[in-house]
């Protein structure tokens, strides 16, 4: 075997997936510890600011809380499903990231190109589409095997409300597809580049429709009738300490792949606002890329930002209108503006 | 004209865009949380805090003692002779575990040497530590006396 193919093949993307998975559950973990803390100032409250400076030991402390308590399994669960259900969730929401572009490449000296991207697949869209339907799962598991009612109205509430907004979810994200030829994210990036402006203008009902299938399929207010976390009553009711922290770092996962994407998608991703991207690459590049990450950090905590925002904001829908919202409003949306998108494409972006 | 409003509120959903501006107000208003350990509440001016009481000027008159409904002040004057010419107590005892914080002490008092202090950290490990003796019995006389039925405190207040 070619040792240059084990390197490129096995080594760097190993590497990679290192050097994202630290940020990534920094973010996340830290995600937590933003929305409690902007969530307080929503309601003149102050948050959490005991643990450390302003607070941020925070979420280590809730991780060592939960590693630590005690974990039951309910003698009427499925002891294995329930054991395995949480991983379900928690696995496909973190190998999203896996797929997104954060940068333009980095090229060293001897003239390699290193994207700053884990597996750059051209169906990169397709496969987050297809991991967070995967997160159904372990919601449905957890909730039928914790051998309890509430879980189970839980998951099944879930099961029919992940089902009625992931159609105008892909409905919409087809729309970007459409605008910019592939599902390559650096390609997405790269078409919003050469349109001057980002897919935000012409694609602002998917936009619109991505938003609120987004705050469906991540279970979080007003949407989050699965969960219920003021009432606690929902699929996770029977879980306590580690599996029940997988669900709520898998959802807070969820919230940052779908902030990250949101940014990709609809502002233009890596691209720096206002810069000539290409101009600065080529004087820059390195610069160019570590700005880049920048920007996209910055464009997804707004999203992140918008979250917890709506959450201060508005009640929580009843579930016959959260499933006339998903079937009557968004699907009927997404799918006019996918003809548009697609007529636009035919005659105006050739 | 009224429709078209209408219309406009519908397509740009108005109401939630409306609430978001709510909340928004909400985020840069001034918080109401005490941050009690780092910043000292300013307390009112009547606040009834542990009993401080001015050995100095007590005259042992135990008029504390009778109206305390809980019996937590003990008061024993000194000895005859010494009483004639130095009214000061032998000893003052406030089991301040007892005390309600009524306030009924403060008012008989002649001399106005018991009073409330705003004093309020009250919490220890070990219950004896509460009964103050004569000599655990501090004056901070830049505490503010309150007394209710003191002329001088409607001056004071002003």
């Amino acid at each position: 075997m070619n040792f240059d193919w084990v390197t490129a093949h096995v080594g760097m993307p190993l590497l990679k997936i290192l050097i994202l998975l630290v940020p990534v559950f920094t973010v996340v973990a830290y995600m937590v510890w933003f929305e409690r803390r902007v969530l307080g100032f929503f309601q003149s409250r102050l948050g959490p600011n005991r643990v450390g400076p302003l607070g941020l030991i925070q979420p280590i402390a809730d991780g060592l809380k939960l590693l630590l308590k005690e974990d039951v399994v309910p003698a009427n669960a499925r002891p294995f499903l329930f054991k395995i259900a949480p991983v379900f969730s928690f696995f496909p929401a973190f190998v999203g990231f896996s797929v997104i572009t954060w940068a333009l490449p980095w090229v060293t000296a001897s003239g390699k190109t290193h994207g700053f991207v884990v597996a750059d697949v051209d169906l990169g869209l397709l496969v987050i589409l297809a991991l967070s339907s995967m997160g159904i799962f372990g919601i449905l598991l957890g909730g039928w095997s914790s051998g309890s009612k509430y879980p189970l109205f839980g998951s099944l509430r879930s099961a029919s409300q992940m089902l009625a907004y992931e159609v105008p979810l892909t409905l919409s994200v087809l729309s970007v597809f459409l605008l910019a030829g592939s599902f390559r994210m650096s390609d997405i990036v790269a078409a919003q580049q050469k349109l001057g402006g980002y897919f935000l203008f012409p694609g602002i009902v998917a936009f619109g429709v991505y938003l609120v299938a987004a705050v469906a399929e991540t279970n979080r207010t007003p949407f989050d009738l699965p969960e219920g976390e003021s009432e606690i009553i929902g699929f996770h009711t029977e879980y306590s300490g580690m599996r029940f922290a997988f669900y709520f770092v898998a959802e807070y996962a969820n919230v940052v792949l779908t902030s990250v994407l949101a940014a990709a998608l609809f502002l233009g991703g890596y691209d720096i606002p206002f810069v000539n991207d290409a101009a600065l690459y080529a004087a820059h590049p390195a610069l160019t890329s570590l700005l880049g990450v920048a920007s996209f950090a910055v464009k997804g905590a707004l999203f992140a930002f918008f979250f917890v925002w709506i959450r201060a904001t508005w009640p929580r829908y009843r579930y016959d209108q959260l499933l006339r919202i998903g079937w009557f409003v968004l699907f009927p949306l997404a799918l006019v503006n996918l003809l548009l998108m697609a007529l636009l494409r035919l005659w105006l972006l050739r | 004209m009224k429709a078209l409003a209408r219309f406009a509120k519908m397509v740009t959903f108005w109401e939630l865009v409306k609430g978001l501006g709510v909340t928004t107000k909400y985020l840069v208003k001034p918080k109401v949380t005490e941050l009690y350990p780092d910043k000292r509440p300013v307390l009112p001016y009547r606040t009834k805090g542990r009993l401080h009481v001015d050995i100095e000027t007590c005259i042992s008159c135990r008029m504390c003692e009778k109206a305390c409904p809980e019996g937590c002040i003990k008061v024993f004057p000194p000895p005859k002779e010494v009483f004639k010419t130095d009214k000061r107590p032998a000893e003052f005892l406030i089991n301040q575990e007892h005390c309600l914080h009524c306030g009924l002490c403060v008012d008989p008092c002649p001399t106005g040497s018991i009073h409330h202090s705003q004093e309020f950290e009250l919490v220890v490990f070990d219950y004896r530590e509460l009964l103050f003796d004569k000599e655990r019995l501090p004056c901070d006389l830049d505490q503010p006396r309150y007394r209710w039925n003191g002329l001088e405190n409607a001056r004071a207040e002003k």
